[in-house]
């Protein structure tokens, strides 16, 4: 069953087309991996779903209702979360509460009091190895544990579909494995589907089920990761034509 | 039924499925009790000046307006350069309707609560519309429009303003009056910081402070912005309002050119800024300080002019945190609201 459908959307910023017509479905409990040099326009894509930015045509369904002009936190309430690119923490405030936040707003939870969001936003921590350094403020972080703390905040707002915005960015090899791992632990144990914007192609080929390429705000290929690497259609994006 | 029940630092009262709780560790009270306490010996220590008395009712009016433009700042995450427009509208709501129709203060307070209610939600959309630089600036000219129009429409009396206000307590001796009225400014200032308080410790405060450290994080993670920044702005602006109502009864006098100027509006934000950059408790320092201060460079003569704002900026610049922050310096707080969760 569908759990994403993208259809026909299309976002100019000026005469710039940063989308342009892009149709693609995410099924549930896939793991979709979204590929592109520079400017492809990945996190446009990411921000149109999000309720970021509002899209000039088309429509985006999530679970069966239109979310295409809804507000950042009505898409997240439906179940839509995020990580940023470069990690977007609330630096003068703890690690639980950066993440008691999701768990505070990410559903309507009226009744639950403060202790027991933080109560709840402390298993996530816990989840993504962070439990230690719950009372440290944000801003104190390492670039790895922002990474983790971003991943904790997007659970805590309960979420079937995540969106992940290179994880892997400024993460040393050894930090990389342990993000993967995690990302693998939480989709074993919460069973989310996840939308991966990756550079490294290595991790996106392997834990992938499925790859779209976007290319100058275009899907240029879409198909298995073993099909991807191979199309020519790819390479020439990534490498660019042949002189002679 | 009320059960309660004893769980390490705190004391939790259930009431069917509601849950109060409250800290009974004397760490989270003691400070703040201490500081009040102080403050409500200082009517009784001065009862024979009625200046020095006149200054602390003062220094508690101002904390009052410091106060709620603290949670403000936060919870809008935009620095309002124009609170004294409340000020201004709680107390032309009070002055206007005790000159005109004679009453007294308790019939004039839920006009000026309404007044602010409703000029805070006019001007709500502007926490939304407006970002940094704009909202200050739009902020900085609304007192200022409000200033014209008094000196336009004759029922605010223009430069002299509107005086003959009937006072907050009516008895015989001056100075029994001087007393009272004294520990009304302070009963109002402390029911402020309470309320402040609590809801910087409440799930608001979170709200306030993610909206204040990156809104669109906040918006993205669920919560309704636009919504949370109108219920600050419009609360804050009441009880902005709430403060003017008080200085007309209080001084028995108002007008736009005393408080609807740019110099009340850089004392209140100085205030805020040296008592502790957003920290509520730094509002009442602050408050005091600035007020304190002024009275006190008045021996100098007409030099005061130039000291006051020029001790003004050097602590500025000195303190970066505020006075608040070097008490924070040794006993390090956050600002909002911190629970410790021990690993089951």
């Amino acid at each position: 069953m569908s759990l994403l459908t993208i259809e026909n959307v299309t976002k100019r910023f000026g005469g710039l087309t940063a989308v342009d017509n892009v149709s693609m479905e995410i099924k549930e409990g896939e793991i979709v991996g979204l590929i592109g040099p520079n400017g492809a326009g990945k996190t446009t894509l990411m921000n149109l779903i999000a309720g970021t930015f509002n899209p000039e045509e088309g429509k985006i369904v999530f679970d069966g209702h239109d979310i295409t002009k809804l507000e950042p936190f009505q898409v997240c309430r439906r179940g839509v979360s995020r990580t940023y690119q470069i990690p977007r923490p609330f630096p003068d405030m703890t690690a639980l509460m950066n993440v008691g936040v999701g768990v505070l707003c990410g559903k309507k939870r009226p009744n639950m009091s403060l202790v027991d969001g933080m109560l709840d936003a402390s298993h996530c921590l816990e989840f993504v190895g962070l439990f230690g350094k719950r009372n440290i403020l944000a801003r104190d972080l390492s670039l790895f544990e922002l990474r983790a703390l971003e991943l904790a905040r997007a659970l805590a707002t309960t979420p079937r579909l995540i969106l992940i915005d290179e994880v892997m960015a400024g993460l040393n090899q050894a930090e990389g494995r342990v993000a993967i791992r995690l990302i693998e632990k939480i989709i074993e144990e919460f069973h989310v589907t996840i939308l991966w914007i990756e550079h490294v192609m290595k991790i996106i080929m392997e834990a992938t089920q499925r790859v779209v390429v976007l290319h100058y705000g275009e899907i240029i290929s879409s198909g298995l990761p073993g099909e991807i690497a191979n199309d020519p259609q790819v390479i020439e994006a990534y490498l660019g034509e042949k002189i002679a | 039924m009320v059960r309660i029940e004893h769980k390490r630092a705190l004391m939790v009262f259930r009431f069917g499925d509601k849950k109060f709780e409250w800290p009974i560790e004397t760490r989270y009270w003691r400070n703040p009790i201490l500081g009040i306490g102080l403050l409500a010996l200082l009517p009784i220590v001065f009862s024979g000046r009625p200046d020095a008395l006149s200054l602390i009712a003062t220094a508690n009016i101002y904390a009052c307006i410091a106060i709620p433009l603290a949670w403000q700042m936060t919870g809008i995450g935009r620095l309002n350069f124009g609170p004294q427009a409340f000020v201004g509208i709680g107390g032309f709501i009070a002055a206007l309707a005790s000159v005109h129709f004679g009453w007294g203060p308790w019939a004039t307070l839920p006009f000026a609560i309404l007044g602010g209610l409703f000029f805070g939600f006019i001007f709500s959309p502007l926490t939304n519309i407006a970002k940094g630089l704009y909202f200050s600036l739009i902020t900085l000219i609304i007192p200022l429009i409000f200033l014209e129009i008094t000196y336009y429409f004759s029922i605010f009396k223009g430069e002299t303003g509107l005086y003959g206000i009937a006072p907050l307590v009516n008895v015989s001796s001056i100075k029994a009056e001087y007393i009272i009225t004294g520990y009304m400014a302070l009963i109002m200032m402390v029911i402020f910081l309470f309320v402040v308080v609590k809801v910087f410790d409440s799930r608001i405060g979170l709200y306030s402070a993610a909206i204040n450290d990156d809104e669109e994080v906040a918006n993205n993670l669920g919560l309704n912005i636009k919504r949370w920044k109108i219920i600050s702005f419009v609360i804050t602006s009441t009880m902005v309002a709430v403060a003017g109502w008080f200085a007309a009864h209080y001084f028995g006098t108002f007008s736009g050119v005393t408080y609807l100027q740019l110099p009340f509006m850089l004392k209140i934000l100085l205030m805020v800024m040296i008592g502790g950059r957003g920290d509520v408790y730094g509002a009442v320092y602050g408050a005091y300080f600035v007020v304190i201060l002024e009275k006190a460079l008045t021996v100098v003569g007409l030099a005061h002019y130039i000291l006051f704002p020029l001790i003004l900026l050097i602590l500025l610049f000195a303190l970066k945190e505020g006075i608040y922050g070097l008490y924070r310096m040794h006993r390090y707080r956050e600002y909002y609201p911190t629970i410790r969760v021990r690993k089951r």
